[in-house]
């Protein structure tokens, strides 16, 4: 059991990321994610996982197609759901590059934990095995349907195809869910309970019946144009896009770091989380904020200290208001001059992984000192009174930035990465 | 039709069924009715998903008893077709 009896909270354990696996619709390698942004190029495009001929919507957000099986096929894997898929993906990139592990097996086991967050879990799987009981009734369920369907079977499995012998759970708080699996990987650091944690999240949900679901809520953009249909925070946003993907950061102690010679990608500053108790879907100015200033006091900064915020930014109507609100009420006139960008126009809202992969976006763009583009925000909206990057890429100040991420349930989630130091 | 092209038949099919539905990409190299259960890899779920597949596409319910019984694939494709398959 690590020491935390005389050094805490005084002066708690430093942690740093030393390890990032990234996939979504702009690639699978974070330098390919990076260019397409600083490119402007959206990865939005037209649903090829099944036809949506009956469907409201057509588009969204998917992985370049064979990626994610090559990547598989390289660890002898065959495709069991697209969730774990994804998740696995990211964490052999993640823990390969903390040189936590060879590139190849065999690997041995190691004292390092495994945080997931996911929004709908296995959804595949889910269908797939709705589908057969439906059709030829429960007899037909196949045997391996619950390892398949729990939702931990995501940090089950990159657990055991990595050897990872630290805890492994998995978080779920809809679009806050890999929020809330960093920050609590980063209070275990911190706190003394783990030495590494792998945390992130995945969200792979293109299947017939999810994606109904979705284009039933409403929230949906009906804007058929795939690179013109997310909009964040412009006046004439229609809805949000979905948009798969998963990312993993290895979490571990600077001194560890440190010791071992990893290569440091950027540091967890603080955390803080937050329920809005008020509606289950409308979001809450009051409870956003909350979750902000609790960031903002955990990482001991001041507003003004601020050099980058990553925004929520769904393209919701009532998503990018609120949020522009509650940013303003915790921030107040510092707000005037933190640059604001926003990525779900270019890879979609991943719902339970869109807090880890705009969290790596962040830590790139603090490593290179630029932000890239605000897409679609031809004419911004009175009502999100923030300094929205525009369309060009913009220089950003060395310092810390804020990571949004919030959720149906009103779940809040607020992250301060800073760069490496 | 005579016996042994069936256990073929059977023995392709099998392989067939594994390679879909196998969740780790199994070792084919040397695959036959010689082949056992250990050399391909197969772990106890994965043993699971294929009482599951043999029987949605055979039509033939084996137990898990069955699979640890027989010795090798070939062993395996004669007790399915002694089961109707």
């Amino acid at each position: 059991m690590p020491d935390r009896s005389s050094s805490y909270p005084a002066s708690p354990r430093r942690v740093v990321v030393t390890g990032m696996g990234i996939a979504c619709a702009l690639g699978i390698e974070e330098t390919v994610v990076w260019q397409n942004l600083m490119a402007g190029k959206s990865g939005i495009g037209h649903l090829r996982a099944f036809d949506t001929a009956s469907y409201k919507i057509h588009i969204g957000a998917e992985v370049p197609e064979g990626l994610i099986k090559g990547k598989l096929k390289e660890l002898r894997r065959r495709p069991i759901d697209r969730a774990l898929d994804l998740a696995v993906v990211v964490a052999w990139d993640a823990l390969t590059q903390a040189r936590l592990i060879a590139r190849k097996p065999p690997w041995s086991e190691q004292d390092v934990a495994v945080l997931y967050g996911t929004g709908v879990g296995s959804a595949q799987s889910h269908f797939n095995a709705f589908s057969t009981f439906f059709e030829k009734g429960p007899r037909s369920l196949r045997p391996t349907t619950v390892p398949r369907c729990m939702y931990n079977a995501i940090s089950a499995g990159v657990s055991m195809q990595f050897k990872l012998t630290g805890s492994n759970y998995v978080v779920v708080s809809a679009c806050n869910s890999a929020a809330n699996a960093m920050g609590t990987a980063f209070r275990m650091i911190r706190d003394g309970y783990a030495e590494k944690v792998l945390c992130g999240g995945s969200d792979g949900f293109f299947d017939p019946f999810f994606f109904g679901v979705w284009n039933n809520i409403g929230v949906l953009s009906p804007i058929e144009d795939p690179a013109k249909a997310c909009r964040p925070f412009a006046e004439d946003r229609r809805g949000t896009v979905l948009g798969e993907g998963a990312g993993a950061l290895v979490m571990e102690t600077l001194q560890g770091a440190t010791a071992r010679g990893a290569d440091i990608r950027g540091e967890i500053l603080g955390y803080g989380e937050s329920s809005d108790a008020s509606h289950i879907t409308r979001p809450s100015v009051e409870g956003q904020a909350k979750a902000i200033r609790m960031a903002l006091d955990d990482a001991g900064l001041q507003p003004g200290e601020i050099a980058l915020i990553n925004a929520h930014g769904t393209a919701t109507h009532s998503n990018d208001a609120t949020e522009s609100k509650s940013v303003r009420t915790a921030l107040g006139s510092a707000a005037d001059r933190i640059p604001v960008m926003a990525n779900k126009s270019y890879f979609g809202h991943a719902l339970g992984a869109s807090g880890i992969l705009e969290t790596i976006t962040t830590l790139l763009a603090l490593e290179r000192g630029m932000a890239p583009p605000n897409l679609n925000l031809e004419n911004p909206d009175p009502a999100c009174n923030l300094n929205l990057i525009g369309n060009k890429p913009t220089s950003i100040d060395r310092g810390p930035a804020m990571k949004n991420s919030f959720g149906f349930g009103g779940a809040n989630g607020v992250l301060i990465v800073g760069p490496t130091t | 039709m005579s016996e042994k092209p069936k256990a073929d038949l059977i023995v392709e099919k099998l392989r067939e069924i594994m390679e879909t539905s196998a969740t780790e990409e199994l070792d084919w190299s040397n695959y036959g009715p010689q082949s056992t259960i250990e050399s391909l890899g197969l772990d106890s779920l994965t043993i699971l998903d294929l009482l599951y597949d043999v029987e949605q596409e055979l039509g033939v319910h084996l137990e898990a008893i069955d699979i640890v019984s027989v010795g090798n694939i070939g062993e395996m494709a004669s007790l399915l077709i002694d089961r109707g398959a």
